[in-house]
């Protein structure tokens, strides 16, 4: 069995509701997608009991009524595994800071530039977007346009 | 060009500096730090999602100008694995050839950085003088001194011709000579030991805890480097032999730097002497079937992070792009804990931090009694050089031993 | 005009010192400006000297797109510059946004929020560009009254 198998079959083996479910892109990415109340026991038998010790980073996706956060792991061997789940916009997710403190920063960036609600962050300046952007305001929503809001030469977005 | 409007103060009311670091002081000692980040925000990724993948090829290629062919290979690799490219051999060591080029130029750009932050300047002309001959090999291959534009989605734009090789090589053997001597310095020049050890310690359990990536990781034990544990590009023939050191401080991270320096050096001597024939590139769809990825790269400062999602049409989706020095920058503040304020500059440079270099603000306040002043970087740059030739560490008076 | 002036302005022309800023721009503009004050192309054998406070400054030498939240900061610096002063805008992000022009963060150049003296196109601008630059607009500023 490769390395990647492995994974998903200790994952397979640990939540059966997940069979069939674990996707194996290529050697070294695995993809998993869960309900936000599975989320955090599938992410601290990942971190703790599988070896994923690197939390890379954390994306967001603008999912129409909900937000999706796409969690990259990684194990010291390089595989990574993508670990995505949803919640409805203004709808509170947990941090994982408590797990991995480093990820404070890019949880910041998911409440800046999506709106995300995060419950457990520290205090903190936000980021990245400056001190006055209105905080209703996220850019990587899909319907958010640049024209009028901030900036300056926004006539050319997206020209050739 | 549009006509300017501006009317400028006296003293704009409004106007404010947001402070880069907010630090409180008690006696000369850091009580606390805070880091406040986010000049450099551009909205590429919004922008990504308007642009064409092409477009976005140059566009993410500017995220930094120091490690521009980092971004530009991380987001064309994750392009290529959703559309299902197999890129040709050659591409893929030419990629590396110019990985591991721009990995020397930005390690002897820092190396010259920090010279010039504890105030041995003689060290940034020394540096930067031999760190031309790297931007005369990228200016020879590529056109361009910065920004090199070698990567097309599907391998690379440009060849590395049987001409250019034998001057790729002399310039490697000339600076590794360069290199060893820069290592000597490290190991006996007392005033360089001295004014690095101890600085900016950041412990190996608190490394891995604020998720520290690249030589700043390294230098506090951590064994891990993208290049040999996931390979990409070349890596998987021409394997790494990853720099680690256990100083857990600012020396650390300048010996790890200049080890890596050394180990560049073979490796692109050997992709040059075992550069495989073939095309350099495979034609790429204009609309890119939907899927995702993830892509990782060792930059210069550490781990490199892009994710590309497509939905089968000509412009990505969504694409993040986590570069290294946000992961780095959490350690700031463990690293100046219980340190002076002197010591800020040197630390801060020490993660080879990839935010501007001239603008930082720097706001004390008092832990103990009232006040506090707000700084520029160049004076708490020169309280730092101050401080420490009061303690006997004094830069002008070292003389370069060659 | 007084023979003090023209001493002043000659001196000004002669060894202009330099307040660089980077006003939200990759880097590598910045570095090139660096690069011509190290060996190889040695801009200060022209007198020219780098000045870290705007008060003592008789040129600004800006790079980047100017992001939102640099741009009190350049105003201020600008600001704070005595009189007579000129900007050069470095890179093509100085010049017009460059790549980042229409990005949601940036103004789009830093004529959009200063008034600009020269502008030197790149990207990156090389130092050689920049060293030409600098002494076209030295020239023009030391002719005209």
């Amino acid at each position: 069995m490769s390395e990647s198998e492995e994974v998903r079959s200790a994952i397979e083996e640990q939540f059966e509701g997940l069979r069939g479910t674990v996707r194996i892109q290529r050697e070294r990415r695995l993809w998993l997608s869960v309900g936000y109340p599975e989320f955090r026991p599938v992410f601290d038998f990942l971190a703790d009991r599988l070896g994923f010790v690197q939390l890379s980073t954390i994306t967001g996706t603008d999912e129409g009524s909900d937000l999706g956060y796409l969690y990259h792991l990684a194990r010291e061997s390089g595989t990574v595994l993508t670990l995505m789940t949803q919640a409805a916009k203004g709808e509170a997710i947990a941090s994982v800071g408590d797990r991995f403190p480093g990820a404070v920063i890019y949880e910041r960036e998911l409440v800046d530039l999506f709106g995300a609600r995060i419950a457990g962050l520290p205090e903190g300046p936000r980021y990245p977007l400056p001190d006055d952007w209105p905080v209703d305001r996220h850019p990587l929503l899909k319907d958010w346009k640049p024209s009028g809001e901030a900036g300056g030469a926004v006539e050319e977005a997206g020209n050739a | 060009m549009r006509r300017v409007i501006i009317p400028i103060g006296p003293q704009h009311p409004a106007l404010k500096e947001p402070e880069s670091f907010s630090v409180a002081l008690r006696g000369e000692k850091i009580e606390a730090i805070q880091m406040r980040i986010g000049y450099n925000h551009r909205g590429i990724e919004k922008g990504c999602e308007g642009r064409s993948y092409v477009q976005d090829v140059y566009l993410v290629e500017r995220v930094c100008g120091i490690c521009s062919h980092s971004h530009a290979t991380a987001f064309v690799q994750a392009v290529e694995e959703i559309a299902g490219l197999e890129v040709p051999k050659r591409a893929l060591y030419i990629r590396t050839i110019i990985a591991e080029l721009e990995r020397i130029h930005s390690h002897l750009l820092w190396l010259g950085v920090a010279g010039h932050e504890i105030g041995f300047d003689t060290l940034l002309m020394y540096a930067w003088r031999d760190r031309e001959q790297v931007m005369d090999l990228f200016a020879l291959i590529t056109g361009n001194r910065v920004n090199y534009g070698m990567n097309a989605i599907g391998g690379v734009r440009r060849d590395i011709t049987a001409e250019q090789v034998p001057q790729i090589k002399k310039a490697i053997d000339s600076l590794e000579e360069e290199t060893k001597r820069y290592i000597e310095l490290a190991k006996k020049e007392i005033t360089l030991v001295k004014r690095l050890s101890g600085v900016g310690l950041l412990s190996k359990v608190d490394a891995l805890a604020l998720g520290t990536v690249g030589p700043t990781a390294r230098a506090s034990g951590v064994d891990r480097d993208v290049r040999r544990d996931d390979p990409y590009a070349a890596y998987g023939e021409i394997p790494v032999r990853v720099v680690t050191d256990d100083h857990c401080d600012v020396y650390g991270r300048t010996l790890v730097r200049l080890f890596e320096l050394m180990e560049s050096y073979r490796l692109v001597r050997a992709a040059v002497e075992n550069l495989p024939e073939g095309p350099i590139a495979v034609k790429a769809p204009r609309k890119i079937p939907p899927g995702e990825a993830v892509s990782r790269y060792e930059a210069p400062r550490g781990e490199d992070v892009h994710y590309v999602r497509s939905k089968g049409d000509e412009r990505p989706d969504r694409v993040k792009i986590r570069a290294p020095t946000l992961a780095n920058t959490q350690s700031i503040s463990k690293m100046l804990e219980d340190r002076y304020l002197a010591d800020l500059p040197i630390v801060v440079a020490a993660i080879d931090p990839c935010f501007s270099c001239t603008d930082r603000a720097v706001v004390t306040r008092r832990a103990d009694r009232q006040g506090g002043e707000r700084l520029r970087w160049e004076e708490v740059q020169r309280h730092g050089i101050d401080w420490y030739k009061a303690r006997g560490i004094d830069f002008s008076k070292v003389v370069l031993p060659w | 005009m007084s023979p003090v002036q023209k001493i002043v302005r000659w001196a000004r022309r002669k060894s202009p010192w330099i307040l660089h800023f980077n006003t939200g721009a990759c880097n590598a503009c910045d570095i090139e400006i660096i690069a011509t004050l190290t060996p190889r192309f040695d801009l200060e054998r022209f007198g020219v000297q780098l000045k870290g406070t705007p008060r003592h400054a008789d040129i600004l030498v800006c790079s980047g797109p100017v992001t939102l939240q640099i741009r009190d900061r350049l105003l201020r610096i600008y600001d704070q510059m005595p009189e007579p002063k000129l900007v050069v805008a470095v890179g093509s992000c100085a010049t017009s946004g460059g790549v980042f022009r229409g990005l949601y963060n940036v103004e789009g150049g830093i004529d959009r929020v200063i008034p600009v003296n020269a502008y030197i196109p790149g990207c990156p601008a090389s130092p050689k560009a920049i060293i030409d630059g600098v002494a076209k607009l030295l020239a023009a500023w030391g002719g005209a009254p």
